[in-house]
């Protein structure tokens, strides 16, 4: 898929303009802006402002504007930018406003080198540049501020965005020595580099839960999200969405019926050269309510394409048959000699786990607006991954991806699906053959239908205990679509340890555990017709989310094998050996928190209760979040699960923001239960079955359980929060199901009827 | 053209009558506090006010509401200062946001007919807003809070007007 998306090559770009950045990575999708006409103004900035870095300006008012390179989902991320520019800078929080970033590639993230917001990667990979640019800031106003007041630097003090000086009780706010035009200092990158950073000890907004930048704007109906853009002359699309989810085309338009709606403009078929949407028409009117209702009278006819017959079940099934050939897939784990050890165990457990499609569904549906003015194609929508989308939008206009300026709004949730840009096809088609600016907005039928879905997975897993029970072999077998793969982009693809080329890390990850096995494998295997039929996407926590699935709940089912108590056995495992050192030991602390705040084996719950735990390391091996559940549920005769308390521990390493991480922590692992028990989607006839919140069903207020969080901050570095969470829950409560019933469940989302089907007569 | 009261001001929009309201506040009125989450009733995000009454602007039509008094969250209050979205910011309760208008607008619906409502009472009528963020505990102690503030404001009211 999308072979038509120009290559987007690096390109060194204004060096000047970047004095200020650390590490910008020179490798990477870089988009490159040098020469085009028009795009310095539409990018450009308030000249009078002091502007240290890239990443924030202080104007002659004093106020601190931060432009966040990042996503803003509802994590606050340009909150917590602000928040460490604000704590090496010295400005008083309230001075502090955020401001989000257009894909100028100076944005970019400085670790990633593009601008896409993911993988609770934001804070890990930003924490340094933000601190090293708040710094270089200080540093330049107070020797600004020592030559205005005639004073030595090294005697200033700043703080509270004052820079004063106590023996001649002289000071200056920032607003004066900005004014002053005396901040002129600049800092090459190895400058920046040597600064020295305050040590956590010295740090007063660190740590701290200051009142989210964004947050006021929420409760008042001033957030701007794609969905509010109003561009003056623009008319709206609206989407017909085809009955198949990918590979249909468009065999005829009847518009004689859709004429006859009042503000009717025109129908248009989309001529989709990013392979990104299939036999999609956009009809375009005068208001949205008008545009819907012509999308409805219009009578198209389709070739459903080659997927038009399969159904979840078919997906299972070539699943099935893929993962009983020898020769499928690529390795990503190949430790010892499983099929040695698997031969010399005293016992040998298999067990197969499933888990459904899933959908994302933000409460904000697809939507982007588009418009020509002169060479420059503007985008107006929420977007994760703003390097690529933009080289969509540019491949649906047939322009180069440098024509291309993507203006960021805050997002009405992303959970991933905004890392698409399928919503940037029909806008831009739409507003070409129009000649207006168009918004085009998805109803939440075409939202769901036409989502980039969290793939079905099927996942074998086969284990060998020796005589005292300890687990001496793992192989498992992952097989499912691949959502990163459907990206184009090799970077994100990585080498398989049999050399037989390059998997999608995105399917496996979190299968790398820290647990000590000394004969362990992982096969990650494409499912070549999941992967046409339900191009698949990255669902908050992608791969750890069915992986944990599997190894969390075949963990339990071996200490069940072993007759040992599942947290010990856990605890076992997690021996620190080799390369598991230090990850294990973090791990095996974070469930003995979370062991300690449920109580844990301290109690005897009643009959028909009990309480199950898991522990996950994601996201990848490299970026873990340790993070550990214990889910206590009470199953009735019937199979009916109610969940009473989630006890989740995170390790974080360091807290910015101790609020939002328990806010974070604790949306996730309320996710994690929504797709442990509430949420299915199903594909037949080649189509997803659920169109709507009626049949796609995500966790209400009623079912919301008592959830605890323990955060546990031990001074390590600050690691992402957005996403563990979501992973270690389901196989928590598989687990106390069968702590409290005896039933092994194996299969996401749990039912009521897989549980009394499970269940011991 | 159908004319409609909304926030105090009387408005006449360019839509037909069978136009969802919340379209027509949206696009002809351009206010976009209103959100559109599913169009058709099952998540709460496009929550007005008709006549104090908290209703699914997009199930409501323009023609239905002529005449009557309609309520968004740019006119919950004057200063975005109404005691739930204090309470909204002090528990800091939004993530993406995206739902807290129709939260905040469905919860002043509950406060205005019962200062004092129990959990299950608050559960009971917001359970058709979704939130897909998933900020419940957060919403249900913001309106705990709120409920108190105006509880006590209205006790202390009485106590400087005697009878
Ligand atoms: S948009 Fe009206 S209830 Fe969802
Ligand atoms: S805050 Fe994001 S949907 Fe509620």
């Amino acid at each position: 898929m999308n072979k038509h998306v120009k290559t987007i090559t690096p390109e060194t770009s204004d060096l000047s303009r970047r004095s200020f950045l650390v590490g910008t990575a020179a490798t990477g999708l870089v988009l490159g802006y040098a020469g085009v006409p028009g795009i310095g103004e539409a990018l450009a900035a308030a000249p009078a402002n002091f502007e240290p870095s890239v990443w924030y300006a202080i104007s002659p008012d004093g106020l601190v504007t931060v432009t966040c390179g990042k996503a803003d989902m509802g994590q606050h991320i340009a909150s917590t930018m602000a928040q460490i520019v604000c704590e090496e800078l010295g400005a008083k929080w309230s001075d502090m406003r955020v401001n989000l970033a257009s894909n100028d590639p100076k944005f970019n993230d400085p670790v990633l080198g593009a601008q896409i917001t993911g993988g609770s990667w934001s804070t890990m990979m930003n924490f340094d540049a933000m601190s090293r640019a708040g710094a270089a800031g200080r540093m330049a106003l107070t020797e600004g501020a020592a030559t205005a007041m005639g004073v030595p630097a090294s005697e200033l003090v700043v703080r509270d965005s004052v820079v004063s000086h106590a023996k001649s009780k002289k000071q200056m706010s920032f607003a004066d020595v900005v004014k002053s035009g005396k901040a002129t200092k600049t800092f090459t990158p190895d400058e920046l580099k040597a600064i020295k950073l305050k040590t956590p000890d010295q740090y007063t907004m660190i740590g701290v839960s200051v009142p989210q930048l964004d947050i006021p704007s929420k409760t008042n109906g001033t957030a701007k999200y794609g969905i509010d853009v109003m561009i003056p002359g623009m008319v709206y699309g609206a989407v017909v969405t085809p009955p198949v989810r990918y590979g249909t085309t468009v065999k005829s338009v009847d518009e004689s019926d859709a004429k006859k709606v009042p503000g009717f403009i025109k129908a248009v078929t989309l001529d989709d050269k990013t392979q990104t949407t299939t036999g999609w028409v956009v009809a375009v009117a005068n208001t949205y309510a008008n545009a819907k209702k012509a999308a409805a009278a219009l009578k198209v006819s389709y070739d459903g394409g080659p997927n038009a017959k399969l159904s979840s079940e078919s997906l299972l099934d070539e699943a099935k048959r893929l993962q009983g050939l020898d020769d499928s897939g690529q390795f990503f784990v190949k430790d010892g000699d499983v099929g040695a050890a698997l031969g010399t165990a005293a016992k040998v457990l298999e067990a197969e786990y499933t888990t459904s499609i899933n959908i994302h569904a933000p409460m904000e549906p697809m939507n982007a607006t588009a418009e020509f003015k002169g060479d420059i194609l503007h985008i107006y929508s929420g977007n994760q991954f703003a390097t690529r989308s933009g080289a969509i939008a540019a491949g649906a206009a047939g322009i180069d991806p440098k024509f291309v300026v993507m203006h960021q709004m805050w997002l009405g949730g992303g959970f991933g699906r905004r890392l698409d840009a399928d919503m940037m096809v029909p806008a831009v088609q739409a507003a070409k053959a129009v000649g207006k600016p168009v918004k085009v907005i998805y109803t939440r039928e075409n939202d769901m239908t036409m989502d980039f879905s969290r793939p079905l997975t099927y996942q074998k897993v086969k284990a060998g205990i020796d005589g005292d029970g300890k687990l001496i072999a793992l192989s498992h077998d992952v097989v499912s679509a691949w959502p990163t793969q459907r990206w184009g982009i090799p970077d994100f693809l990585s080498p398989s340890v049999d050399k037989k080329g390059p998997l999608d890390a995105f399917t496996v990850n979190g299968s790398d555990f820290f647990y000590t096995v000394p004969n362990h494998n992982v096969r990650a295997i494409k499912n070549e017709m999941a992967h046409n039929a339900t191009p698949s996407g990255q669902l908050r926590s992608v791969a750890p989310g069915w992986t944990f699935w599997a190894v969390e709940s075949m963990i339990d089912e071996i200490a069940a094998a072993a007759g040992k108590d599942p947290a010990q056995y856990r605890i076992s495992l997690l021996d620190g050996a080799g390369k598991n050192d230090g990850g294990a030991q973090r791990l095996r602390n974070t469930l003995l928190a979370a062991m300690g705040l449920a109580g844990y084996g301290t109690k005897k719950l009643p009959k028909g209760e009990g309480m199950g735990v898991a522990c996950v390391s994601s996201q990848e091996r490299a970026t873990a979040s340790w993070t550990a559940c214990v889910a206590h549920v009470a199953v009735a005769p019937s199979g009916e699960v109610t969940v009473k308390k989630l006890t989740v521990a995170t390790d974080v390493g360091t807290q910015v923001h101790p609020d939002n991480i328990r806010a974070q922590v604790e949306g996730a692992a309320l996710w994690g239960l929504s797709l442990a028990l509430y949420e299915k989607a199903t594909l037949k006839d080649g189509g997803i079955e659920q169109t709507n919140f009626d049949g796609y069903t995500p966790l209400r207020m009623s079912q919301m359980p008592e959830v605890a969080v323990a955060v546990i901050a031990n001074g390590e570095k600050a690691t992402g929060v957005g996403e563990p969470a979501v992973t270690v829950v389901a196989p928590a409560i598989g687990n106390a199901i069968f702590n409290a019933s005896g039933a092994r469940v194996r299969a996401l989302p749990i039912t009521a009827e897989a549980v009394k089907g499970a269940m011991k007569a | 053209m159908p004319t409609l009261t909304i926030n105090g001001r009387s408005m006449s929009v360019d839509a037909a009558n069978d136009t969802p309201l919340l379209w027509a506040i949206r696009e002809q009125l351009q206010m976009t506090g209103t959100k559109f989450g599913c169009g058709a009733g099952l998540c709460g995000a496009c929550t007005v006010h008709v006549n104090g009454e908290a209703v699914r602007s997009c199930q409501t039509m323009v023609g239905d509401v002529a005449g009557k008094k309609i309520t968004t969250i740019e006119g919950l209050s004057a200063k975005g200062d109404h005691p739930l979205q204090k309470a909204w910011i002090a528990e800091q309760v939004p993530q993406c946001g995206y739902c807290q208008s129709g939260q905040i607008m469905q919860a002043a619906s509950l406060l205005a007919k019962n200062a004092n409502p129990t959990k299950e009472e608050v559960v009971a009528h917001m359970d058709g807003n979704l939130c897909r963020c998933m900020t419940y505990s957060r919403i249900q102690k913001a309106i705990m809070r709120a409920a108190t503030e105006m509880r006590t404001a209205s006790a202390a009211g009485n106590e400087r007007r005697p009878t």
